[in-house]
């Protein structure tokens, strides 16, 4: 209740009048959380849909991912599979303290995997069978099946390690008023969509190995703010209000840029845009208007015209630091406007007077979907124009994000422009297997060939190297079946104000996270 | 009179009930539920079906309203499905900044629309009283998200003095507030105009005038008191909408509040959300009406006539 | 047909309305001779141009796309149009329709009227608006439908209280008392009487509508890209506020003169028709 009534004066102006012009205090870091990280819920894992930095700040995972998505230990010194993937065993790290002083255990680890039973999460152990404590520092599950998403679950966010005992103690308030892991940061404070208030953990001393410092951290107290609109952030910062933004909007790029003392860097992101078109209706059940479309989709204007220059013109379906993104070169799909154009004569599609082509009297229309808020219909708009020069005749619908979705599921839709968050070669899986057409394998892709190496690659993958070279092998086949065409991937800007921050050279991890955090500095 | 406002009073139940379906209606009608964005890269197929048993979103409407209205008049709002907290706290945490802004706006307007209202009727018919009148018109019907976007732009972008959205501290609440205020300054002002100049004709005035008193003090005291019942009426009224006429504001400076948690809801299905928002507005409404009835049964026995 | 006429040429007259029907007779003008004033088409991107502030090429310079910002404005003018006339016109059929009804039978007809109008009255109409294009669909039809559901309850209850004030006229009273049928007299004697604040009530309305649709637009509903809508630019032209603030202010600027004008129009109107009721009691 005490908390609602600091809300209430702070929302009637009087509390928020008395500490308005509170100073940036000299050990302190003021961030402004990235657009994608503002609204998270709360910092109970198994409870929250997303995540933000403050998540990989105060939970350690078993493993963590480098910047080349490999696995590197954290509170797991080491693991092994066995070799026919049906066991995976863990070793702990020893000497680790949870924020409460609660020793960090097998048994810890087995009650904290125990909780997931009944939440939204449970399919992260859909396929173990038992959980086993082999001695206080060694964990076993044994499996039903081999799964290859469990390195990767237990490396996100999400695998983020909760004392059990706090998370029961507290229950409802679990990941709101407290949160206890044995991460390098204490969470002291969390204002549900305003501010975490983070302060470092002086005993940390068990960091992983992508960072140069394994702690404690250098900074003494983090303050996390959630500022929705881009254009007050970019203000904040400005004024000094905030040390760092971790996202910088792309309209706010150049003018970030002009600021004094503001240094401006990139991180890669999580984030790929693409065309996906229905393969089961026509136009698009012809390949060939497929690949033509594919090849009108021209990455390079997009990336020098809507964002500034910034980011990647993608070839494939995955974000270019994952290996499984490194397809053999005749795969990737490129801009080609004339070959996109022979290949719709070839088809049967001749242009009109019009430049709309058409086919015994049918006009090339398709209706291309997308979702109803500005960045989703400005690249549609793009892509709309872009289609056009190849002789496509679009006509967008924009829905609300929820709706597209069961619209999906009807199958009537021709193409869509969408994007995804993911950062695992098992996407492909997602949402191209045939076991979920309509949402969220929209293409409707559902090929025998395909099956099968998915098959191969979800289930008969023993090694990281058999797992990159079968995901390798199902990502080149759906290339060839063109059910999507890339369109862009943005990168991460992060804006800091130099005077105060001193960056890291290297940031070894996938996105801006712990690591680059511990090896953060603030000069003086 | 007890009679009426208990008679009255009861009329609410019904409508509070009705008002209840029409809210959970409304968001169930929407294609989609909100089961699709909770699932997650690598859940299995059967995923979906779990999470929808999970959240009783597989049971026929009728039920799912039952439980829900069964909940409410226990005061149990429900958890949000995709936010994920209990629907009481997010309102918990939104109410007090749409509080805020929406009872800054209604002093904004009351205030500056009564003293408008006030000179136009003592300058009746010569140039203040156009002017001001012009000018309230502009200020209404100037669309709130356009004049929020141009206050941002001058005053923030250009000069440089008030923040741009949020809502941190007192200052953050200028442009919001005015924003609000301008297009409500013009109801007030123009009714309490024509209050003042009917209550200007009354034969009292008439004859306070014929005793010499002084104009200025007669239109001050005697006429803008029996002028005001009218305008209190309306004020009354307008006390319902006063969250429900922030929306759009809330979003366009992205503040938090009631608007900006709804707009998220309906755009996320997010069930719970939307339904309890919607009553509550539209039970703020109900309320703002039954509260302005009574207030007119109170000072004109006529209406009261009328009304039972 | 001359009863309907006067008094908009008696609003013309004044001074106000005059100024205010000449905005509103050239915007309808240039939205519907767009494509013949100007050079440019509305849809073509040229994404090297994009962002120029205004000059002799491009009289309001262009948008992020490169496409000339006073062709979209012209263009989103037809947009702004046609839906808030067409909605209202909906809503006001609907209106007229449910709101005498209820007024002549009276009863458990009335009743059940009266409590659903005013339920929909205790929503906020921008978040009717925006679940009602969520269940109908995108396009300018679910707006269309939202806007009418939304200023439905407006139009029935101003019926309604006219139709119940003109009920006991002794005309009316006589005429039944010779037998006119109920259809007689409903469209006969009370509609064509009760309509003309109504009618003037609609005027204003289409002001609001035309906020409501930019609303709408401004959510990114309505109007599908590439077809401009006033709102839908103004979305846009918010993230670009800082680099190119001729995007949100003059889609704006069209949008604020257009909804004065209707108000100015509609209120010369009312004094217009106010003086001819006097002129006629006298």
């Amino acid at each position: 209740m005490t908390k609602h009534h600091r809300h209430l004066w702070a929302g009637l102006g009087l509390g928020a009048l008395l500490s308005f012009s509170a100073p940036v205090m000299a050990d302190e870091l003021v961030a402004a959380l990235k657009g994608a990280e503002v609204g998270v819920s709360t910092y109970d894992m198994l409870k929250a849909i997303n995540s933000n930095v403050a998540s990989t700040l105060i939970y350690d995972p078993l493993i963590e991912q480098n910047a080349n998505h490999g696995y590197v230990p954290a509170l797991a010194e080491s693991w092994e599979e066995a070799p026919d993937g049906l066991q995976w065993t863990f070793h702990l790290k020893k000497g680790v303290k949870f924020h409460n002083g609660v020793d960090f255990n097998a048994q810890a680890v087995a009650d904290w995997l125990a909780m997931f039973k009944g939440t939204d999460f449970e399919y992260y152990l859909g396929a173990v069978k038992e959980i086993v404590v082999v001695d206080d520092y060694t964990i076993r599950l044994d499996m039903t099946r081999p799964d290859p998403n469990l390195l990767y679950n237990l490396s996100t966010p999400f695998g983020g390690v909760m004392e059990p005992g706090a998370r029961k103690a507290d229950g409802e308030n679990y990941g709101l008023t407290a949160a206890v892991g044995t991460g390098p940061y204490k969470l002291e404070s969390f204002a549900v969509g305003q501010e975490t208030v983070l302060v470092r953990n002086d005993d940390y001393t068990w960091g992983a190995a992508n960072a140069t410092n394994t702690g404690p951290a250098n900074i003494e107290r983090i303050r996390l703010r959630e500022i929705g609109e881009a254009s007050t952030s970019f203000l904040e910062l400005q004024t000094g209000g905030v040390d760092m933004l971790l996202g910088v909007p792309q309209e706010f790029l150049s003018e970030a840029a002009k600021l004094p003392n503001v240094k401006l860097m990139t991180m890669p992101d999580q984030e790929i845009w693409y065309l996906v078109m229905n393969v089961t209706a026509a136009p698009f059940d012809d390949i060939r208007v497929r690949q033509a479309a594919a090849l009108a989709v021209n990455r390079q204007a997009i990336k020098d015209n809507l964002y500034g220059g910034a980011g990647n013109t993608p070839s494939t379906f995955m974000i270019s630091s994952l290996p499984e993104e490194k397809v053999a070169d005749q795969f990737r799909i490129k801009f080609d406007l004339d070959k996109a154009k022979a290949l719709l004569d070839e088809a049967g599609w001749v242009a009109g007077a019009d430049g709309i082509r058409a086919k015994d009297g049918q006009p090339l229309k398709i209706t291309l979907w997308t979702q109803s808020d500005s960045n989703f219909r400005r690249v549609t708009e793009v892509i709309q124009a872009q289609l056009k020069d190849a002789g496509f005749a679009a006509d967008i619908l924009t829905f609300d994000s929820a709706t597209i979705r069961d619209q999906y599921k009807a199958g009537t839709h021709q193409a869509a422009v969408r994007s995804y968050f993911y950062d695992s070669a098992t996407i492909l899986d997602w949402f191209f297997g045939g076991d979920r057409l309509g949402y969220p394998n929209i293409s409707m892709f559902n090929d025998p060939k395909a099956e099968e190496l998915r098959k191969v690659a979800m289930t008969g993958s023993k090694t990281g190297e058999e797992f990159t070279k079968n995901f390798i092998a199902y990502h080149e086949y759906i290339l060839s079946q063109f059910p999507f065409a890339p369109i862009y991937e943005p990168v991460g800007n992060i804006a800091f104000n130099a005077d105060r921050v001193i960056m890291p050279e290297t940031i070894n991890s996938p996105v801006f996270q712990r690591a680059a955090i511990m090896d953060l500095k603030l000069a003086n | 009179m007890l009679g009426f406002i208990i008679k009255r009073s009861l009329l609410l139940i019904p409508v509070f009930f009705a008002a209840s379906i029409v809210a959970f209606l409304l968001i169930h009608l929407v294609p989609g539920d909100p089961v699709d964005s909770l699932l997650t890269v690598g859940s299995p197929p059967e995923q979906r079906q779990i999470l929808t048993e999970r959240y009783g979103l597989d049971k026929p409407l009728v039920v799912q309203y039952g439980i829900w209205i069964w909940g409410v008049l226990q005061g149990d709002l429900g958890t949000a499905i995709i936010m994920r907290r209990p629907v009481a706290d997010l309102m918990a945490d939104a109410l007090p900044h749409s509080i805020a802004l929406g009872a800054s706006a209604f002093i904004f307007y009351t205030v500056i629309g009564v003293s408008l209202g006030v000179t136009a009727a003592i300058f009746r018919d010569r140039w203040p009283d156009r002017a001001i009148m012009t000018g309230v018109l502009f200020g209404s019907t100037l669309p709130s998200f356009w004049l929020g976007l141009l206050l941002m732009l001058v005053f923030s972008v250009w000069l440089g003095w008030l923040p741009v959205s949020g809502a941190r501290g007192a200052s953050s609440l200028v442009l919001p507030v005015l924003t609000i205020g301008l297009g409500g300054t013009a109801l007030v002002a123009r009714i309490t105009r024509v209050a003042m100049v009917e209550t200007q004709r009354k034969d009292f005035v008439m004859l306070l005038h014929a005793k010499g008193m002084h104009p200025l003090r007669i239109q001050l005291l005697r006429v803008l008191h029996h002028a005001l019942i009218p305008v209190v009426t309306i004020l009354a009224l307008r006390i319902g909408f006063v969250l429900g006429g922030a929306i759009t504001v809330e979003v366009v400076f992205a503040r938090p509040g009631i608007g900006t948690l709804l707009i998220r809801g309906i755009m996320q299905h997010d069930y719970p959300v939307v339904q309890a928002c919607l009553l509550m507005l539209s039970t703020a409404v109900i309320l703002g009406t039954f509260l302005g009835d009574v207030l007119q049964a109170l000072m004109d026995p006529r209406a009261r006539a009328s009304l039972t | 047909m001359m009863r309907w006429i006067a008094p908009f040429r008696s609003a013309f007259g004044r001074p106000m309305g005059s100024v205010a029907g000449g905005w509103l007779v050239f915007l309808i003008a240039v939205a519907v001779l767009a494509p013949v004033l100007t050079p440019y088409d509305y849809d073509v991107q040229n994404l090297a141009n994009a962002k120029m502030p205004p000059d002799a090429a491009h009289w309001m310079g262009t948008d992020e796309f490169g496409r000339d910002l006073l062709t979209r404005i012209l263009y989103g003018a037809r947009t702004s149009l046609t839906v808030s006339t067409v909605s209202i016109g909906l809503s006001l059929m609907a209106g007229l329709t449910l709101g005498a009804a209820a007024a002549y039978f009276g009863g458990w007809f009335d009743r059940v009227v009266t409590t659903v109008v005013d339920l929909t009255w205790s929503f906020p109409e921008i978040l009717i608006a925006l679940i009602l294009v969520a269940i109908i669909g995108p396009g300018t039809t679910g707006t269309m439908v939202a806007i009418a559901v939304a200023y439905l309850a407006q139009f029935t209850r101003l019926t309604r209280a006219q139709i119940l004030s003109l009920k006991s006229e002794t005309y009316i009273e006589a005429a039944r008392s010779l037998g006119a049928s109920h259809k007689h007299l409903l469209f006969r004697h009370l509609i064509p009487n009760a309509l003309a604040p109504v009618l003037v009530a609609a005027m204003l309305a289409t002001g609001d509508a035309i906020i409501l649709e930019a609303t709408l637009g401004f959510f990114g509903l309505g109007a599908q890209p590439p077809t401009p809508s006033w709102g839908a630019m103004m979305s846009s032209g918010a993230a670009q506020l800082f680099s190119a603030p001729w995007i949100i202010l003059l889609p704006g600027l069209a949008l604020t003169l257009t909804v004065i004008a209707i108000n100015l129009f509609g209120d010369a109107l009312i004094s217009a028709l106010d003086i001819r009721t006097k002129l006629r009691d006298a």
